[in-house]
């Protein structure tokens, strides 16, 4: 089955006659994503990669029944292309950029549980189910197909695991990008439920970082409605306390609240398996699956 | 991008709220021209990025142009905990009776502003949120609905404010969510937020943070004119983020994104060495930008050695072994260089390497095998 994205999605490209959007729009389409249109305002009617280009999302979805969007665009316009999304009533929208304005998202965040959307991002690589599909721009080669679901803060980390994952002949089933920013589209306790009921799964990581409450928020759920076994590393335990660590949502306030600490604990509390690095986690869940 | 109070009290004019106009001193010699209509008495206050500056001498009160002077002497150029005094901040003195608390900032569970107030503000909130947590009210504000009328009521019969402060309270918060809203801040906060000799709100002390994602062309400027790192800012220049940990560290890390430099730490921290400061290259750095890198961290950082830990999405293997390449180059090979990468033209980036020829430059095939690599090379202090 996997999650999310698969051979059903039928995907629009905000921003895609930019070069951000091009590149990955040609990169999506060779992976075998079903990209069926793309939005640039004032570029209606052009083509990229034989992709038709429309004014707005509200056309493109009226001609081509798209189902999902991922934006392409700069940081300070992303939320306005959310919006414009979700407005047209899609029900699933992948931020990617990084640097967009924590109150963006903030309206954005609200908005897209009104409109009952799921909002992926930002700060994030995107969505892939291997050899379905993927809506972003993750390094696809290293992803193969299997039985592993992964939600991860960061991008670097997440392709750290998979590398080695893949190496070892494990695949997954989905691989999602939380993002690293403060306020998440998609929290991990957003994305756990999804993961639990997909046939697919049979392990779940969880790769979180310093600062927030996600990981705590994912253990209280974890702890009761989570059957299936999950490995979780906490990165950023030994980084300086508060500076922001590039990823807006990994500081630790001066209180001490979102460290690494307390994370591992209350996962630990709701039967989750801690890993110490990348490495870690594949040892932990190539046990899991034996 | 944390405000000085003077930065602050501009926005806060902007959006209309209750500050009393001053100036803005940068060198004694512009006392003469600034003070020429000033009201006494005034007070005088340092601009410094640091809490407490009163209890440090740093605000002194002023009865006369001679006093004035004697205080502006006095502040400028004084250290408060190691921060400089070189802008000065006079203003009229404001009557105070009472001093109230007023604040916004985000609540990231909630994912909504949240409005802190108490009646007793001043100098001692953080005391009073400790002994007296019940005399701290907390207002969460949904942004589809904003400030309203009900919200100011919430506060003042939680806060035990007198019904008659409704008018005044509920125009401040207007002007405070907007300006939240508006330039996109992390917080502002007034404290004290005074009742004066007349009945009046005024804004005494302001404090602002707008979000870094979020600085207009002015404040990106002025963050820059402010920021005491210069490698901060050099690398910022490069449009890298360089982010210092522990002057006793002896290892900087280059890499390609947030979560890899964390894990980096981490696992050099496990291995009982210590991280002096890393440098995020973001996507896509070309050779003469890696080698812009290596050259911030090693030829100006106090680090003894690198290590170059990349995993190549869109950062190509070849472009990390050419940055490396021109460094050495340009530069000589003094100091340790530890290269990891993995990713597109691995092969063309190892060749690379090893025409490099030199003894520094190591290649490991694996975040731990960096790691080992850097301990067997002596960086274990």
């Amino acid at each position: 089955m996997s999650i999310l994205v698969d051979a059903s999605t039928r995907l629009i490209v905000q921003g895609i006659t930019g070069r951000e959007g091009s590149f990955h729009t040609q990169q999506m389409l060779e992976y075998g994503t079903n990209v069926v249109a793309g939005v640039t305002p004032g570029k209606g009617g052009e083509a990229v990669h034989g992709v038709p280009v429309f004014n707005t999302v509200k056309e493109a979805v009226m001609q081509t029944a798209a189902n999902a969007s991922v934006i392409f665009v700069p940081a300070r316009a992303t939320a306005a292309s959310a919006c414009e999304a979700m407005d047209a009533g899609l029900p699933l929208v992948l931020t990617i950029a990084e640097h967009v304005p924590v109150l963006d998202m903030m309206g954005v965040y609200h908005l897209a549980r009104k409109k009952r959307c799921r909002v992926i991002g930002p700060n994030s690589f995107g969505v892939i189910s291997p050899g379905k599909a993927k809506a972003g721009f993750m390094a696809h080669r290293i992803f193969s197909q299997g039985h592993v679901g992964i939600m991860s803060r960061s991008a670097t980390n997440c392709y750290e695991t998979v590398f080695m994952l893949t190496n070892k002949g494990i695949g997954q089933s989905t691989c999602i990008g939380n993002g690293g920013d403060m306020i998440p589209g998609s929290a991990f306790v957003d994305i756990l439920p999804l993961l639990e009921a997909d046939e697919q799964t049979q392990v779940i990581v969880l790769i979180g970082e310093i600062g927030g409450m996600e990981e705590e928020l994912a253990a209280e759920y974890i702890k009761t409605q989570v059957s299936k076994p999950v490995v979780a590393l906490i990165a950023g335990k030994n980084a300086p306390k508060g500076r922001s660590m590039g990823h807006a949502g990994a500081i630790i306030g001066a209180d001490g609240s979102g460290s690494a600490g307390s994370k591992e604990k209350k996962l630990r509390e709701a039967g989750v398996h801690i890993a110490q690095s990348t490495a870690d986690i594949v040892g932990i869940v190539e046990r899991l699956l034996q | 991008m944390d405000l000085m109070e003077y930065k602050a009290k501009e926005l806060f004019a902007e959006y209309g709220l209750p500050v009393r106009k001053g100036f803005v001193l940068d060198k004694l010699s512009q006392l003469e021209d600034l003070a020429v209509n000033m009201e006494f008495p005034c007070m005088v206050k340092a601009q410094v990025m640091i809490g407490g500056r009163g209890k440090a001498g740093g605000i002194k009160p002023a009865a006369n142009p001679e006093e004035l002077r004697a205080a502006c002497e006095a502040i400028m150029g004084m250290d408060i905990r190691g921060h400089k005094v070189e802008r000065l901040l006079v203003t009229p003195r404001t009557e105070i009776t009472r001093e109230w608390y007023l604040s916004i900032t985000l609540d990231r569970l909630e994912k909504m502003p949240v409005i802190i107030f108490s009646a007793l503000g001043g100098v001692d909130i953080e005391q009073t949120a400790d002994e007296h947590p019940d005399k701290i009210v907390k207002l969460c504000i949904d942004p589809l609905i904003g400030v309203q009328r009900y919200h100011a009521w919430y506060l003042v019969s939680k806060g035990g404010v007198e019904e008659g402060f409704i008018d005044s309270l509920f125009e401040i918060l207007k002007k405070v969510y907007d300006l939240f809203c508006g330039r996109k801040c992390m917080l502002c906060e007034i404290n004290p937020l005074a009742v004066d000799n007349t009945g009046k709100l005024v804004a005494v002390d302001a404090k602002v943070s707008v979000d870094d994602s979020a600085l207009d062309a002015s404040l990106a400027a002025l963050r820059d004119e402010m920021e005491q790192e210069a490698l901060v800012l050099e690398a910022r220049k490069h449009r890298f983020l360089y982010i210092p940990c522990n002057t006793a560290g002896s290892i900087s890390v280059i890499s390609n994104g947030s979560g890899m430099l964390m894990s980096c730490i981490d696992i050099i921290t496990k291995e009982e060495m210590c991280v002096h400061s890393v440098l995020d290259l973001g996507g896509g750095a070309t050779a003469d930008r890696i080698k812009e890198a290596i050259r911030i961290i090693l030829e100006q950082d106090e680090a003894r050695g690198l290590f170059i830990n990349i995993f190549g999405g869109i950062t190509r293997c070849d472009e990390v072994a050419g940055g490396v390449k021109q460094f050495i180059e340009q530069y000589g090979s003094q100091k340790l260089i530890v290269v990891r990468f993995e990713g597109t033209n691995k092969e063309k980036g190892l060749e690379i390497l090893r025409g490099i020829g030199s003894e520094n430059v190591v290649f490991a095939d694996g975040l731990h095998q960096g790691v080992s690599a850097l301990a067997e090379r002596g960086m274990r202090q």
